[in-house]
């Protein structure tokens, strides 16, 4: 190991810690968003009214013109950190594939499930914010148009699961890394973290299919 | 009459240039209470006498015969092949240098490990052998033993996704034993000291959760717990450092 020569610089550095610390925040300002996004949009099964009326109140306040961009950022920075932990480089690519498929082990191949996942994410998530962002303001009509143009019911269909799965496993993770989750109540956490996930792709699939049966 | 089981081991000389890195297929019948360590043994005297691994105790504890064993790390001698499937491949454990076939250097990267996280008591007071030592609380000296386990197999280290990508991160193994100095009133290390060794992304912050250390680790020991303690007391300690400091 290289002989580290920067000991001259005030020493310990945070650095490491801070990221980590971002980094965690960051994904839980994310999932607590995802979670209230779905309220929002899940609204428009109790009648386009609900959703049209929460999306007034969100602009009325503007929540969304100001959140919008904020969350854009959260979005932004989450990715810089954690990107830091995904493998680039084809070399650690196939070390950490190989190795996920000889070891036969669940909570290694989540993590896999997780960085792939984010890559899709990032380039979805980003159209998908830019869209409805430059299209405000946000109604149930204009979204149930777009489903059902055919396009976006395919991309839909494809991110809903990518960022479920990633939320949940980011939720289950968070919990391992900071010791909210112990040896003793790990299987069960799990469990309802799987299950919650479950719920989740199940509200949004009703939901679009809601959006596909909306009067234009 | 007992399993027909198949063998399939992974052969490689480094010292000998000829050597290619291959697998070689055995069968042996299974007998009674069978260990991988009876197994390799008998295919060392039967089969083939090049046949290199590294068994010591043979009762799990010393830690010098783990390899992965379809696929997971585990200590040989404490794996019964009645527990296995006919059909069992055998590799060295990764990360650690190869000495030839299924036996690995661990003994290297562990003294590295031990004194890069200072692994002994630090402490300016001197031993006098003529007075009684000083007392522990019963409850606090069990918890120390029970990290205090570990039998420097590696098998931790070899399952650890972030490990095998990155070669500069310490390992469940390493921040385990920090965890246990942290607990010994003995040691007069402050938390700034231990900061310096672990609060980086080579150690408690590059631990990506994965687990694997948790599920393998042949003696049980709590590594999941231990590193869920030690990201929030470095995480704090990172937080009061930032605010004393500015
Ligand atoms: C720009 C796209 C994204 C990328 C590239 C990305 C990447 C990642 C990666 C690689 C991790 C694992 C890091 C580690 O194990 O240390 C992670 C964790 C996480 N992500 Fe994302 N992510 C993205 C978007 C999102 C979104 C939109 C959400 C929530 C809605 C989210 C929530 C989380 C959570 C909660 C964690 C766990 C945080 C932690 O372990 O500290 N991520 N992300
Ligand atoms: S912590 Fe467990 S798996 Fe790791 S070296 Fe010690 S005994 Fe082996
Ligand atoms: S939890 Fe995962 S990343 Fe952390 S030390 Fe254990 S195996 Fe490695
Ligand atoms: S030979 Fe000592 S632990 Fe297996």
């Amino acid at each position: 190991m290289a002989i580290d020569t920067t000991i001259y610089v005030r020493s310990p550095g945070v650095g490491s810690a801070l990221f980590d610390w971002i980094q965690m925040l960051t994904g839980v300002g994310l999932i607590t968003f995802m979670w209230s996004h779905m309220i929002l949009v899940a609204s428009v099964n109790l009648g386009a009214g609900a959703m049209d009326t929460l999306a007034h109140f969100l602009e009325a306040t503007y929540m969304a013109q100001v959140g919008g961009p904020l969350i854009g950022a959260t979005f932004l920075l989450h990715f810089i950190l954690a990107a830091r932990k995904v493998p680039f480089r084809a070399e650690q690519q196939s070390t950490i594939w190989k190795h996920a498929r000889t070891l036969h082990h669940l909570d290694t191949w989540l993590w896999l499930i997780q960085a792939g996942t984010a890559m899709v994410i990032l380039i979805m998530g980003s159209i998908h914010m830019w869209t409805v962002l430059t299209d405000l303001p946000i109604t149930a009509a204009k979204s149930a148009a777009r489903i059902q143009g055919g396009f976006w019911l395919v991309f839909y269909l494809i991110l809903l699961p990518m960022v479920e799965l990633h939320v949940g496993i980011g939720f289950y993770r968070i919990g391992v890394k900071w010791g909210f989750i112990k040896r003793s109540n790990r299987k069960g956490l799990k469990r309802f973290e799987n299950i919650l996930t479950g719920i989740f792709i199940l509200i949004g699939l009703i939901t679009l299919i809601r959006f596909m049966t909306l009067p234009v | 009459m007992g399993r027909k089981l198949k063998f399939n081991i992974f052969r490689y000389n480094p010292l000998d240039s000829n050597s290619v890195p291959h697998t070689d297929t055995f069968h042996l019948e299974e007998t009674d209470s069978m260990t991988l360590f009876i197994a390799l043994t008998r295919i060392r005297e039967e089969q083939d006498p090049s046949l290199q691994f590294d068994f010591c105790c043979r009762a799990g504890i010393c830690g010098s015969c783990a390899m992965v064993i379809n696929g997971r790390p585990d200590l040989a001698c404490k794996t019964l092949t009645k527990e296995l499937p006919t059909e069992i491949t055998l590799m060295p454990l990764p990360v650690f240098k190869l000495i030839g076939d299924l036996s690995v250097d661990t003994g290297t990267w562990f003294r590295a490990m031990n004194e890069k996280v200072g692994s002994w008591i630090h402490t300016d007071k001197t031993m006098d052998p003529n007075v009684e030592e000083e007392r522990m609380d019963n409850s606090l000296a069990e918890e120390i033993y029970e990290l205090e386990r570990c039998v420097e197999c590696g098998c931790c280290v070899a399952s650890c996704g972030t490990a095998n990508m990155r070669e500069d991160f310490i390992g469940a193994v390493a921040l385990n034993r920090i965890a246990r100095f942290m607990l010994d009133p003995r040691d007069q290390r402050k938390e700034r000291e231990y900061f310096e060794v672990i609060g980086t992304d080579e150690g408690i912050f590059g631990c990506m959760g994965l687990l694997a250390c948790e599920d393998v680790c042949p003696k049980d020991l709590p590594l999941q717990d231990q590193l869920g303690i030690l990201r929030r007391k470095m995480g704090w300690s990172a937080v009061k450092h930032l605010f004393r400091f500015g």
